[in-house]
């Protein structure tokens, strides 16, 4: 039941996000229709290939990035004792994922063998990897009323009060996690305009319909953890479980679009200091408000 | 019975297809740039900027002599089932059976070649260039490539990566020489570039062919200047309220103005970024969002020498932010043998595509 209820959030996540994304520039009309007609168009359309292309890796971002999403909900519990991994170390596990998501999409980049591709992929592992530390700070600072890794404990741990309130400083920085995971708007530097879209500036047909669910997919893992690790998860009056847990997963994503739409991208130079000297101070202060707030 | 149900799913697969909008790959020549903007608004089309993500290369406007090469390659990118549509601008020779557009609207031409190409009714558009290397195997140095070692050269007439110094910290890293242009959408329409990037930091530059020059009142140019730059810094969103204001000249942009200033695009500017005078790219862009004077002094200096140590986002910031006349100035074509763009490795032309199918 649980292994169904994470294919169930995942792709509920892709499809809401296909039509929230649309809908601020052409209306919900064309926003409910458009997704599934690009989907088809995609499916239907050639698959070009560069020259000399990494074939291998080419078809393991897009697919291992759909696992690693899978993977990282996994640990997501949609009700007391109901997830498809309770892990003791969920929040290591939820780590991982995040790493794994930089070097796939580094591979994208890599890939074809052409320059916008390839410097789409390491400007974002340059990126990704100090906003990779926020989110381990962030979620750490989760671990602490919890006293323990799991994902399920840091969820009862809420039942008082939601790490939201508590730790305020958290869920804003985990957003910006889930941005640059989600190769989204303010710290989308994977696939940008400059690049003409960088990573993807080389894939058709199949291959892009595939890199483009499961970045669609990561980001709805994300939401879902950031709904786990600061809203209380599944906890919540009157209705089931796991309608709370979707219900707040669905506010994140729409969360994410608005930041993703409304927040300017800075050149990675000054994105790479903001993130060293603003944002990673901020996670440990975050982490000191964790702190104080567990000791007994 | 298997026949007729494969056709079912067919028909339904087409019916779906039409509620995407026909992805349009804009190749603007001289003339062109007012119609590919306003067709950037249009519902009933998505202009992408990869050829790889277009079913349709739209050329709008008259293409120089010297960039035909540049569009046949551009041509043969487009995945099939793919067409082109020649919008006020004469065919290449390569072309056959060419659908030309000679009004100010394409979209019509561009929905209707769509259908038929899903349909089948037309057939997919051949390559335009033969599916091999693009020059010879050097068959010079070590390994044949005609570099040193394992690295560097340019065979088959690609550039390979080389160790040189680094601008920044003169640290040995691999320099790697690119061209990009005429046609592509983060830069000005005919502008082409020839750059030795070290990461995605610009070690040199050198102007392989001039912006193409237009007509337009000032408020026109402001603003499309001002999408372009909103779309470098990630507002796409923005970028196409800027679009949509530029006909409707009794409307103020101070919500624009107002708006980018709320998304911190002025803030993602770094300050005294592409500097002339006392003017900087986040200067330009208020300058062309608000609509007051430009406050450029008369001269400035050369853009490849303002693109050195650039990083990627800021190099292309700085082009975008600079008006079409000034870059007719400061982006003449660079002579072969200027010592400030000096090259370490010059790619030889490509004369073929290779490797798409």
């Amino acid at each position: 039941m649980a292994i169904a209820a994470v294919f169930i959030l995942l792709l509920s996540g892709v499809a809401f996000l296909a039509v929230i994304e649309r809908v601020p520039d052409r209306g919900l009309r064309y926003a409910l229709l458009a997704p599934l007609g690009e989907a088809a168009r995609l499916f239907a359309q050639q698959s070009v290939t560069t020259e000399r292309p990494d074939s291998a890796n080419q078809i393991i971002a897009p697919v291992g990035w759909f696992v690693v999403a899978v993977a990282g909900m996994t640990v997501v519990p949609f009700a007391p004792g109901i997830a498809v991994a309770n892990l003791d170390a969920g929040v290591v596990l939820w780590g991982s994922c995040e790493a794994l998501t930089i070097i796939l999409v580094f591979l994208h980049g890599w890939s074809p063998n052409s320059i916008l591709p390839l410097m789409g992929g390491y400007r974002f592992a340059a990126i990704a990897l100090p906003a990779m530390l926020l989110s381990m700070f962030v979620l750490i600072g989760t671990t602490l009323p919890a006293q323990s890794l799991s994902v399920t404990a840091i969820v009862e741990a809420q039942t008082p009060l939601w790490n939201v309130v508590r730790q305020p400083l958290g869920l804003p920085l985990f957003l910006l996690l889930g941005l640059t995971l989600g190769l989204r708007g303010p710290f989308d530097y994977a696939d940008s305009a400059d690049l003409a879209t960088g990573t993807s500036a080389e894939i058709s047909g199949r291959a892009r319909l595939g890199w483009q669910v499961a970045r669609l997919a990561m980001t709805t893992a994300v939401a879902a953890m950031a709904a786990t690790a600061f809203l209380g998860g599944y906890l919540g009056p009157w209705l089931p479980g796991p309608i709370w847990l979707a219900v707040k997963t669905g506010f994140v994503l729409l969360l994410m679009v608005v930041l993703g739409r409304g927040l300017a991208r800075m050149p990675a130079p000054r994105m790479m200091t903001m993130l060293w000297t603003v944002l990673l101070p901020l996670s440990f202060i975050d982490l000191v408000i964790a702190g104080l707030e567990a000791l007994p | 019975m298997a026949r007729g149900r494969l056709s079912l799913a067919m028909s339904i697969l087409q019916r779906i297809q039409s509620w995407a909008p026909v992805p349009v790959y804009p190749v603007i020549g001289k003339g062109g740039l007012r119609a590919i903007e306003r067709l950037r608004l249009d519902p009933a089309l998505t202009l992408v900027s990869s050829a790889r993500h277009a079913s349709i290369m739209l050329v709008c406007g008259d293409i120089r002599d010297g960039d035909r090469p540049a569009l046949r390659q551009l041509h043969d990118q487009l995945p099939h089932p793919r067409a082109t549509l020649w919008c006020s601008s004469p065919p290449l020779c390569d072309a056959a059976d060419p659908v030309e557009e000679r009004g100010d609207d394409a979209t019509v031409a561009l929905r209707q070649l769509d259908a038929d190409l899903r349909a089948g009714t037309r057939t997919t558009e051949a390559d335009w260039l033969p599916d091999q290397p693009p020059n010879a195997w050097m068959g010079k140095g070590d390994h044949g490539q005609g570099g040193k070692g394992m690295m560097g050269g340019v065979p088959y007439g690609r550039p390979m990566a080389m160790t040189d110094e680094d601008l920044r910290d003169g640290l040995d890293l691999d320099a790697m020489t690119i061209s990009v242009g005429p046609f592509a959408p983060m830069l000005p329409p005919g502008l082409s570039l020839e750059l030795v990037l070290q990461g995605d930091v610009i070690q040199t530059a050198r102007i392989l062919t001039s912006a193409y020059q237009e007509e337009m009142p000032a408020r026109e140019t402001s603003l499309w200047q001002a999408s372009r730059l909103l779309e470098l810094v990630g507002l796409a969103g923005l970028a196409r309220r800027c679009r949509s204001v530029v006909q409707m000249t009794d409307v103020p942009t101070d919500s624009l103005y107002a708006a980018a200033r709320r998304a911190g695009a002025f803030f993602a500017v770094p300050p005294g970024l592409g500097q002339i005078g006392a003017s900087d790219v986040r200067t330009r862009l208020r300058e062309v969002l608000s609509g007051s004077p430009s406050s450029m002094p008369d001269s400035a200096p050369l853009l490849i020498d303002m693109m050195r140590g650039l990083e990627w986002q800021e190099a292309m910031l700085v082009v975008a932010s600079l008006s079409p006349r000034l870059l007719e100035t400061i982006a003449p074509v660079t002579p072969t043998g200027d010592d400030r763009a000096a090259v370490t490795k010059k790619p030889v032309p490509h004369q073929n595509h290779m490797g798409h199918h």
